[in-house]
């Protein structure tokens, strides 16, 4: 089965691209990270280089590894339930559950190592780079040597693979029951596990002093996990969202506003996939960005830090919590590529049925429309419940005093990226002729 | 041509009882040396409220001159005319267009959308061309098709012959100038697929409709009123009120006749 797997990998490269994109780009995050912690390790380090590297892997590489493990697993949900007819096909044609299933995360496992290797070079130079900028900016001694060692190769395999392994895994178990519409009761439990543990890392939030190190870091857990547990519930969460706005996408949007609405109200299963990365990406971004703000304002109003340092140290931080922000935007462009990539079909049946290439793209784009106002209000709402806990304790006010330019910001990448990628996609796809399109090996 | 003697009120078309007319066209796939000319130089006229036939083996370019005749495909050259007025060559959107009122399509693999039930795959293409959904005029054409109790239910709830009659329903919902069917009956039993044909030819003895059908099985080509034989590309002979028999006993010589101009000039067609 793993040949079987090896197979369809080196026949079809291109339907791999999407995890192997993301895998790679996983790995080569939670490495150039984690490769802080080898570089702490290392001989001759002084204890306040070391303080400041391990703080950074273990904070940022923390909570990006776990935002790496979720945004592997959903690119990887992405493209296991785009296959479900290949799976019925194999299992007509003779192949056991355990085969299929043995291939599926065969496939998936080749995938992550794979992606994790390419990015074994490319996070030593990323990790160097790292190191520059602490040194830059003073926070780690010059003399430190960057070392890339047993830490950052194995948290970067390890939870690439685990990511990848446990989707696949998870994925062709529900992509077996394929008749079965409704939801199944490991999601609503994985869903709830989630929310629960979200809440309970927020909180956890209250606990620690107004100036631990760690301070961002509970919050931050806390927004991915709720965020992973809205995304999960947001097959429940989409057709209220649709009927509220049924009105108003097909008043703008026409015949392709009236195929949104009945497409989105079937497939809301596959669209809470595509949600996972945008509730990430949006509660990440709000999060990471509003707390980072919190935190220079308090250190300058201390006065402990002589204000170009506090400058310096706050060009450090949005470098980082920049490069999480940046990681997520490309995984949930490289997620909605391959979502709207796998629809060729679809799209071709409804030009069949008399659709104009123009009828599609309004489709397209009412659907992402609607994505971007659900996993936009979810994100900022997950993103709050940790700014808030942070603001809190860090400060002697509930809310952060940034305003509200953040947050447009965020919204605003975050519709151009939704609505943009998928449009481009179907546009691209649209120049399959349409008879081409249909007859194309879904 | 066939049509020839149909063809009385001149090429102007409008008001004729023509509902199809190719006029030499010529359809090749690939480039250079590899090239295929999978139509080439087809001419044919078809009256409405005709059945009619296409036939010929596997390759012979059925599927391209109903493509082609559909609109689907571009033709490299020749004129397609659907009830009197000549298909465009521009945009995909312009083609659509010109389509959406002439032109039904029924496909071997159905091509309903899964997302939609019976009912809203029915008048799908209404709503794609804007136009006033009659529910009365809907319910009435599923009802024709033997599927007024399955309205609710999706294409993955149902068998292939209903989803065929589905796709039918659909294809007839807009009162086209031509249906056309390639391979209906393809993926079907027996019994579903009489009842596929006997819908095709309804839709042609009681409401008037025009429909050309593509298939490899004398079976299901007598019940058209005519059939098109078509060989490498070309026309290869005609038939007049097809039996089973004489169906057969024609496609088992169609294979002998390498020349299929030659064929439809000795047949005086
Ligand atoms: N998209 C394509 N690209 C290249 N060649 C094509 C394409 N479509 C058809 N052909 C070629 O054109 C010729 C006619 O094909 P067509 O599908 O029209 O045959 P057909 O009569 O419908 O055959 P069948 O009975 O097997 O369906 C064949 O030689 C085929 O290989
Ligand atoms: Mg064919």
């Amino acid at each position: 089965m793993f040949a079987l797997a090896m197979r369809s990998i080196r026949q079809r490269p291109g339907r791999f691209a999407a995890t192997l994109f993301s895998s790679f780009l996983g790995a080569l995050i939670i490495m150039t990270f984690n490769s802080m912690h080898d570089t702490a390790a290392g001989a001759g380090v002084d204890d306040r280089s070391a303080e400041t590297l391990t703080v950074a892997a273990s904070v940022v590489g923390g909570y990006g590894s776990l935002l790496v493990f979720f945004a592997v697993a959903s690119t990887l949900t992405v493209a296991v339930r785009q296959r479900s007819e290949e799976i019925e096909l194999l299992r007509t044609t003779g192949a056991t559950p355990a085969q299929i299933k043995r291939m599926i995360v065969g496939e998936a496992v080749a995938v992550a190592l794979l992606g994790a290797a390419l990015a074994v070079v490319p996070a030593m130079f990323g990790g160097q780079l790292l190191l520059d900028v602490f040194q830059d900016s003073g926070q780690v001694a010059g003399s430190v040597e960057h070392s890339f060692g047993a830490i950052a190769l194995a948290t970067g395999f390890d939870i690439t693979l685990l990511a990848s392994v446990g989707a696949a895994f998870l994925a062709v178990r529900r992509a077996g029951r394929a008749a079965g519409r409704r939801p199944g009761r490991g999601r609503t439990f994985f869903a709830y596990a989630a929310l629960v543990a979200g809440a309970l890392s927020v909180s956890a939030t209250f606990l620690l002093d107004s100036d631990a190190e760690i301070m961002m870091a509970p919050p931050a857990y806390g927004a991915i996990l709720l965020s992973v547990g809205c995304a999960l519930f947001s097959t429940r969460i989409l057709p209220g969202v649709l009927s509220v706005l049924e009105g108003p996408i097909t008043a703008l949007a026409g015949a392709g506003g009236y195929l949104t609405v009945r497409n989105m109200r079937q497939r809301a299963a596959q669209l809470s996939n595509v949600l996972m990365p945008l509730i990430l990406f949006t509660g990440m971004a709000v999060a990471t960005l509003y707390m980072q703000g919190v935190e220079n304002d308090t250190v300058k109003a201390s006065g402990l830090v002589k204000a170009a340092d506090a400058k310096t140290l706050e060009t450090l931080n949005y470098a980082v919590v920049g490069i999480i922000v940046a990681f997520c935007c490309i995984m949930l462009i490289n997620t909605l590529y391959a979502a709207t990539s796998y629809r060729v079909r679809e799209f071709g049946q409804q030009r069949l049925a008399g659709a104009t290439p123009r009828q599609v793209l309004a489709m397209v784009g009412a659907e992402s429309a609607v994505l971007t106002v659900t996993g936009v209000a979810l994100g900022s709402l997950t993103g709050f419940a940790g700014i808030v806990a942070f603001t809190t304790v860090r400060t002697d006010q509930v809310l952060p005093g940034q305003g509200l330019g953040i947050w447009l910001a965020v919204a605003g990448i975050a519709a151009t990226v939704t609505i943009g990628t998928s449009m481009a996609t179907a546009w691209r796809q649209l120049r399959t002729p349409a008879v081409e399109a249909v007859a194309l090996a879904a | 041509m066939f049509g020839s003697k149909r063809d009385k009120t001149g090429a102007s078309g409008r008001g004729t009882d023509e509902a199809l007319r190719l006029v030499k066209v010529s359809k090749s796939y690939g480039e250079g040396e590899s090239a295929v000319r999978a139509l080439d130089g087809v001419s044919l006229s078809l009256g409405r409220g005709t059945f009619t036939a296409v036939m010929g083996p596997s390759g012979s370019g059925k599927t391209t001159l109903l493509q082609c005749a559909a609109g689907l495909e571009r033709p490299d050259s020749g004129i397609v005319m659907v009830a009197g007025e000549e298909m465009g060559k521009g945009s995909e959107a312009e083609l659509t267009k010109f389509r959406r009122r002439r032109i039904g399509f029924v496909f071997q693999q159905y091509n309903l959308l899964p997302t939609l039930t019976v009912a809203q795959n029915t008048v799908l293409p209404l709503k794609l061309a804007g136009r006033r959904i009659d529910k009365a005029k809907a319910r009435s054409v599923l009802e024709q098709v033997g599927l007024a109790g399955r309205l609710k239910h999706r294409p993955d709830e149902l068998s292939g012959g209903q989803r065929q009659r589905v796709a039918i329903a659909r294809a007839l919902v807009t009162e086209p100038a031509v249906v056309f069917a390639d391979e209906p009956t393809g993926a079907l039993d027996i019994r579903s697929a009489r009842d596929v044909l006997h819908l095709l030819q309804e839709a042609v003895r009681v409401h008037g409709r025009t429909v050309v059908m593509v298939t490899h099985d004398p079976v299901a080509a007598s019940y058209a009123d005519s059939v098109v034989f078509l060989a490498d590309g070309r026309i290869a002979g005609h038939m007049e009120r097809p039996t089973v028999d004489a169906v057969a006993e024609r496609l088992a010589h169609l294979g002998d006749d390498i020349n299929g101009s030659d064929y439809a000039a000795q047949l005086g067609v």
